[in-house]
């Protein structure tokens, strides 16, 4: 395996990583539903409802 | 489109219809407040559009959450209600009926949970029934979907076909039903609102209800604003309350109809005089979360979880780390991908059966009935700190996640309450904590596994109650909201609500795995194999070891003797189980056996608690203090919760190490 695709794998996880810390950081800031691990329904609604207003 | 909007009295089925009738799933417990916002469904193959409005006993709330339902009557006019009643208890569940029925929007009135009815004795004509209360009665029973299919046909039909109807006219007593008159013409003549509108709203806006108040208020609805006064002084509300009364007395007495066998309601109360005894209830309680524990940790979860260790430190890393070196990965690359992710997420992971074997408990509890006695007994308890049972629900949510918890808290209508309810919430152990005291009892505690987590889990809670008096005491919170709770008839937990409600709950860690508990895992790996020399292949030269050296004589005092657990625990902010992936990572362990050796080894059973102790109640998660700030609306309490949780864990911690030490 060449070293570009050594670092290329690399890349990948660390910067999957690294969105999914700034998402973690990003969506405790907005608290309340956003926060929260729980895909409820009245959270696939408003998800929903969402994509719809947009 | 046609609107049906769901609404009847708290835990009388109203959501488990509502799954039935969308097709879709949303979460059902036994138990009051577990609709805090409204849902909207569609019923499959329809144009109709079903909305699940919060539970409400009266369309004059009390509750936050209360005031959604007189809101969304104030300002939607669904095409159809259907009013979802506990059929066993009609004559409280009439009183929303009656409010609904004199909005003069067609009704259908649905007896649910009829089998609970007949196994109590009793029946109810629905001819009479219907025709005293004018409009058509149905009977249902959602959670065997008996009665289901006539009421789809009764909602799927078009806008066009269904029948306007006449408000329901109450007699009530001249002075009132004078007062109502003139207010509703005026309002109709003046302001142009539609006359059962207008009549509807008069008899609320006398009945004293604060969101129609609120209302007039806000419109300036002069005739019932100039009135204020002398619709009070008269009490007329008591009036309005009474006439209703007496119209459901008359009304159930008419239709009542006898049946004879009552075996299903002696069962209950058989079983009430034992779980809710006043002495007994308490232990009873205890026990029944020592059972839960023992079936998670000694009897199902950990036998099964240490298979799938072996299988992931065995077979898979081998695999993995072959199939790297074959395809020529750099070294670097094999370290993160087996020493870092696989160790670190897999050894997470490994612990789905516990947690899983946990969730199934809690949600066969809450569909067997048993959690309204739970928030019962705790009642009393709850009672000498000064909040009550409702409190007890938010902090049993927050088992499962201390953000689900805080959320539950919104049904609490005190203010100061609801404050004080989401500042201990963070004191439950909430399940992302299992992992790493799964891992400490297994390496020190091997012969009393669940006795220690239950130690763990009550010291929470007692921690959360002690703190609660507290803030009790500053905040002088005097008034007090009222506990009211429902204790449903017990029934054999569904298999499938259990499902749905054990994968609801533990799908969240599986998906955490993927995300954040990835993301912890190649921070803490990073941190761990680099230093201020670049990469490095001695762990102790790196960041992380740096890090937890200088933190060390802090932790000292409290019983921790090496840098690894302290440098796992500053990433435990990110969410608890990034404290065992990081351990694993940290100790450079790829199995969980191999792991708990070196925990073992470097502590004793007594610096374990402590860790364990600190663990429990030290800073809440992002997510946790991100929704602190969002549902208190303040960034100060959050950080006044990080740093209180912070002091609070160490002195504990401090105390439990210092005194144990001094015995031992």
């Amino acid at each position: 395996m060449g070293l570009l695709v050594n670092i290329i794998i690399f890349a990948a996880i660390f910067g999957f990583a690294g969105y999914q810390i700034f998402r973690a950081v990003k969506r405790s800031k907005q608290g309340k539903c956003a926060a929260c691990d729980y895909d409820c329904e009245a959270k696939k609604l408003l998800n929903q409802s969402k994509k719809r207003s947009l | 489109m046609t609107t049906v909007a769901l609404l009847g009295n708290p835990n009388t089925g109203k959501t488990t219809l509502f799954n039935e009738l969308t097709d879709k799933y949303a979460y059902v417990g036994n138990w009051t407040g577990v609709t805090v916002e409204k849902k909207v469904g569609q019923i499959r193959h329809s144009h109709t559009q079903v909305i699940d409005l919060p539970g409400v006993y009266s369309l004059n709330p009390i509750t936050k959450d209360e005031s959604v339902v007189t809101n969304y009557l104030l300002q939607n006019s669904p095409d159809l209600i259907l009013n979802v009643t506990n059929a066993s208890q009609l004559k409280r569940n009439l009183l929303l009926s009656v409010e609904v029925l004199e909005l003069g929007v067609p009704v259908i009135i649905t007896l649910n949970m009829i089998d609970d009815l007949k196994r109590s004795g009793h029946f109810y004509d629905l001819k009479t029934l219907s025709d005293k209360l004018g409009c058509p009665v149905r009977t249902s029973n959602a959670r065997n979907k008996e009665g289901l299919t006539q009421l789809k046909a009764d909602l799927v039909c078009d806008q066009s076909e269904i029948q306007p109807d006449s408000p329901l006219k109450l007699a009530y007593p001249m002075m009132v039903k004078q007062a109502i008159r003139q207010a509703a013409e005026s309002l109709t003549n003046d302001y142009k609102i539609d006359n059962k509108f207008a009549h509807w709203l008069a008899i609320q806006y006398i009945n004293n209800n604060k969101v129609v108040r609120k209302y007039a208020l806000k419109h300036q609805l002069k005739p019932l604003l100039s009135q204020k006064a002398y619709y009070d002084a008269q009490k007329f509300a008591d009036q309005i309350f009474e006439t209703r009364l007496s119209f459901i007395e008359a009304t159930l007495s008419a239709a009542t109809e006898q049946l004879q066998s009552t075996k299903h309601v002696a069962l209950t109360s058989k079983i009430d005089k034992v779980v809710t005894h006043p002495i007994f209830g308490l232990p009873i309680f205890v026990g029944i979360f020592y059972l839960m524990f023992k079936l998670s940790f000694d009897w199902v979860g950990t036998p099964i979880s240490t298979q799938l260790d072996k299988l992931l430190s065995g077979p898979i890393s081998h695999w993995a780390n072959q199939f790297l070196t074959q395809v020529g990965a750099l070294p670097m690359l094999r370290s993160l991908i087996v020493n870092g992710l696989i160790a670190g997420v897999g050894g997470v992971l490994v612990f789905i059966p516990q947690i899983f074997v946990l969730f199934a408990c809690i949600s066969i509890l809450e569909d067997s009935g048993y959690m309204a006695r739970a928030a019962l007994v705790t009642d009393r308890i709850m009672e000498m700190i000064g909040l009550n049972g409702k409190a007890f629900i938010p902090l049993i949510i927050g088992f499962g996640c201390n953000v689900t918890g805080i959320m539950a808290a919104r049904t609490i209508e005190q203010p100061k309450e609801r404050l004080i309810t989401t500042l201990i919430s963070p004191f439950m152990s909430c399940s992302a904590r299992l992992p790493i005291y799964s891992l400490f009892v297994a390496a020190l505690f091997p012969r009393h596994q669940a006795l220690i987590v239950l130690s763990l889990y009550f010291l929470g809670i007692v921690v959360a109650l002690l703190m609660a008096k507290f803030y009790h005491v500053m905040f002088k919170a005097k008034e007090h909201s009222v506990f009211i709770v429902e204790l449903p008839q017990y029934h054999i937990p569904r298999l499938d609500i259990v499902w749905h409600g054990t994968w609801d709950k533990g799908k969240g860690f599986i998906k955490k795995a993927g995300t954040i508990i990835f993301a912890g895992t190649v921070l803490i790996w990073l941190l761990s194999n680099f230093g201020t020399r670049g990469y490095v292949t001695q762990i102790d030269q790196s960041f992380a070891a740096n890090l937890g050296k200088v933190l060390l004589p802090v932790f000292k005092p409290i019983g921790i003797s090496t840098w690894q657990p302290i440098s796992a625990l500053l990433t435990g902010v990110l969410a608890k189980e990034v404290i065992s992936s990081s351990m694993m990572v940290l100790f450079h362990t790829s199995n969980q056996g191999a792991l708990i050796a070196m925990i073992g080894g470097s502590f004793t059973a007594l610096s374990a608690y402590a860790l364990l102790v600190f663990i429990l109640l030290y800073i809440p998660c992002f997510a946790t203090i991100g929704t602190i700030k969002s549902e208190t609306g303040s960034a100060k309490w959050a950080a006044y919760s990080v740093v209180s949780s912070l002091f609070i864990s160490y002195s504990l911690a401090f105390l439990i190490f210092q005194i144990g030490s001094l015995l031992t």
